[in-house]
């Protein structure tokens, strides 16, 4: 069976729904790869303070994790429900120290998220059709294609904005290890690859020209890409913060 | 072909603690805000953000993906050594995680980087390592007789043997500014509120010991928060105030994780107390002072560790002919005065430097009085104010209790403070 929709990869190049389904498989097993090992090594440390260490344990962490939850703060506690809200989904905490990297982390934050939601979603209808099941997919992504667009763009502004930082801004240039730049970077790829892919097919200004025949290999780059970045790369990488930042702030009620 | 053993361990880090050094987004906050950075010509390795990141590069070399296919790649000793000289030029004052976005709880990661090096053998820094002999042998760390304790309490203090309210001098105030503990103990009869103290029985809290990693070492620390809580409840009490923020943060946070049960008795700064007798009118300012000016400086270990930053404001408003004027840096963001988490022991010379910049701080609001609620702090304010050619007619640094004695109309006359 062809796949006609799923990121614009079609017949065109032999790539077949199962291919991008392996690498997508691939990807996840090469995350899950990578978050056993943090869990492991996480799970090498005490479940408290002044306790003998682990040894590895899975569980560990979720364990000290769960207690420190549910500890007596001394001073500074609030509930998880404010934690969730307004530390990790508002991320507060950036915005009481540097309103300008709040704009650029919470577009890139809204962007990335409801890009990666969005993939998602089209992916899930795309296996509802394939198992024969009554739906339409062509309709769906033109349902997603406007909010598509509109968080490219909250992505891209705060992606700019961090190019800007980091380039142009002395203290954040100085400071910039290479830790840092593989996310920018891979972060910056994506995006430029997810524009192109888009014009390619519409024949918009992003296509940059570009024949439509084009389309589907620049759609599969894309493809490739993110799952190696957006899945694959997260626990070896700089990325890993998505995941340990809102922790430490759960772990610790917020911060101090 | 054998593997390398991992150049570091993970004793006293929990596994929250490991997971925290991969949450850090190196925006630099913390870098912005450090005092010791600052106070050290912006050495790039007392940088918060870069500590996080060599102990995140040391794990994964030891444990991360690469170290479980082809063995850990061996740290070189003298980097390690590095590390720790760096982690131990830090007061533990929290303000890095104060800034942190991630939210990471700074102070209790580097007391247990500094734990963990203690054990590797790495730490402590410097004379720090006296904590140990000093507090083990003698239960304080100036080495004085355990009577001296009690050298200081003038004939008119009353002191009863038991009664619900016990007074926690601690060996500071005892030993070496007893200025601080006469005020207390004055204010207290002053008020006619009855009071125990525990004399030549109380121990060192151990902060010094648990601020530096050492709190392990022949379980002194253990021991020291044992004989304490035991003394505290055979003098039936169940009010203990501090006028040492140290002390009152150790015995709050430090002594219930050490002994593994909640205290069974109410913890309270001197501040907090007085805060509340004002409220019901027990305080009859009898000497207002003549129109000063005078700011506050929150200790790190009542402010930032704690939450603590209303009471002593409350009081200083409340005493009479005093203007309370606030220096930009307070609560939340105050910049620490330097002599925290071993640094004023271990490394002098930038315990000064940030004093100095401490000072500046209450210099620019023009105060007469710089006061605060610790009274290490003051020493190292005193320190600051005195290196920077200041006598103490331009720029007094004064406790908040002895502020609040001599307003009282209480005289401390008789006391003098020990020398260093």
């Amino acid at each position: 069976m062809t796949m006609e929709y799923f990121a614009g990869v079609s017949d065109a190049l032999r790539m077949t729904f199962v291919q991008v389904m392996i690498l997508a498989t691939l990807s996840i097993m090469i995350f899950l790869y990578g978050m056993y090992i943090n869990l492991k090594k996480w799970g090498l440390g005490a479940e408290g303070y002044g306790q003998e260490v682990s040894n590895g344990n899975l569980f560990t962490f979720i364990k000290t994790l769960a207690y420190q939850m549910s500890a007596k703060g001394h001073g500074h506690g609030q509930s998880v429900l404010v934690t969730l809200v307004l530390d990790i989904l508002l991320q507060r905490r950036i915005l009481r120290r540097s309103p300008v990297r709040w704009f650029m982390h919470i577009t890139i934050f809204i962007g990335w998220m409801a890009l990666f939601v969005m993939s998602l979603l089209m992916f899930l209808v795309e296996l509802i059709y394939m198992a024969g099941i009554h739906v339409d997919p062509e309709a769906f992504r033109e349902l997603l294609s406007m909010p598509n667009d509109l968080f490219s763009y909250i992505l891209m502004t705060g992606v700019v904005i961090a190019i800007i930082r980091r380039l142009f801004m002395a203290k954040a240039r100085e400071a910039t290890i290479a830790y840092d730049s593989v996310l920018l970077g891979g972060l910056t790829i994506i995006m430029i690859t997810g524009f192109v892919a888009d014009g390619i097919r519409n024949g918009t200004l992003w296509g940059l020209g570009m024949h439509n025949e084009l389309a589907p290999p620049a759609a599969l780059f894309h493809v490739v890409v993110s799952l190696l970045f957006c899945i694959a790369y997260i626990p070896y990488s700089k990325y890993i913060h998505m995941i340990a930042a809102p922790l430490a702030l759960l772990a610790n009620k917020g911060g101090e | 072909m054998t593997r390398n053993e991992p150049s570091i361990n993970t004793k006293n880090l929990t596994a929250v603690q490991l997971m925290e050094l991969d949450s850090c987004t190196r925006c630099g906050e913390c870098v912005e805000w450090c005092p010791t950075y600052d106070a050290s010509n912006k050495d790039p390795g007392l940088a918060p953000r870069d500590k996080i990141l060599r102990w995140r590069q040391y794990m994964n070399k030891s444990y991360g993906l690469r170290a479980r296919l082809f063995g850990p790649q061996k740290i070189p000793e003298e980097e390690i050594e590095q590390f720790k000289d760096d982690v131990y030029k830090c007061t533990t004052c929290g303000m890095c995680g104060t800034v942190c976005e991630s939210g990471i709880n700074t102070i209790e990661l580097w007391e247990a980087m500094r734990a963990n090096l203690v054990k590797r053998g790495n730490g402590p820094y410097g004379k720090q390592g006296m904590f140990v002999k000093l507090i083990g042998e003698y239960l304080n760390p100036y080495m004085a007789d355990p009577k001296d304790r009690l050298s200081w309490i003038p004939d008119d203090v009353k002191i009863a043997d038991k009664a619900d309210i016990l007074y926690f001098g601690g060996c500071t105030a005892e030993l070496r500014q007893q200025k601080l503990a006469f005020a207390t103990a004055r204010v207290l009869n002053h008020l006619g509120i009855e009071f125990t103290m525990m004399g030549e029985d109380e121990v060192c809290c151990c902060s010094a010991l648990i601020r530096t990693g050492q709190y392990e070492i022949e379980d002194i620390a253990r021991e020291a928060a044992r004989k304490n809580v035991d003394g505290i409840k055979a003098r039936g009490a169940t009010k203990v105030l501090y006028a040492c923020a140290g002390c009152y943060r150790t015995s709050l946070v430090d002594w219930p994780r050490l002994l593994g049960e909640e205290m069974p008795f109410e913890i309270i700064h001197i501040a907090e107390f007085l805060e509340g007798l004002i409220k019901e009118g027990k305080l009859e300012w009898e000497k207002p002072f003549d129109n000063k000016v005078i700011t506050y400086h929150d200790p790190c270990h009542m402010g930032r560790h704690v939450g603590v930053y209303d009471a002593p404001r409350f009081v200083i408003e409340n005493i009479p002919g005093l203007n309370f004027v606030e220096m930009d840096r307070i609560r939340e963001n105050q910049r620490c005065c330097g002599a925290g988490g071993g640094v004023k022991a271990g490394v002098p010379d930038l315990a000064l430097g940030v004093a100095e910049t401490r000072v500046q701080d209450a210099l620019a609001t023009k105060p007469d009085i710089l006061s605060s609620a610790c009274p290490f702090c003051k020493r190292n304010l005193s320190d600051g104010r005195d290196s920077l050619g200041l006598t103490p007619n331009e720029m007094e640094v004064e406790d908040l209790i002895v502020l609040t004695a001599e307003a009282l109309g209480i005289s401390l006359a008789d006391c003098e403070d020990q020398a260093n």
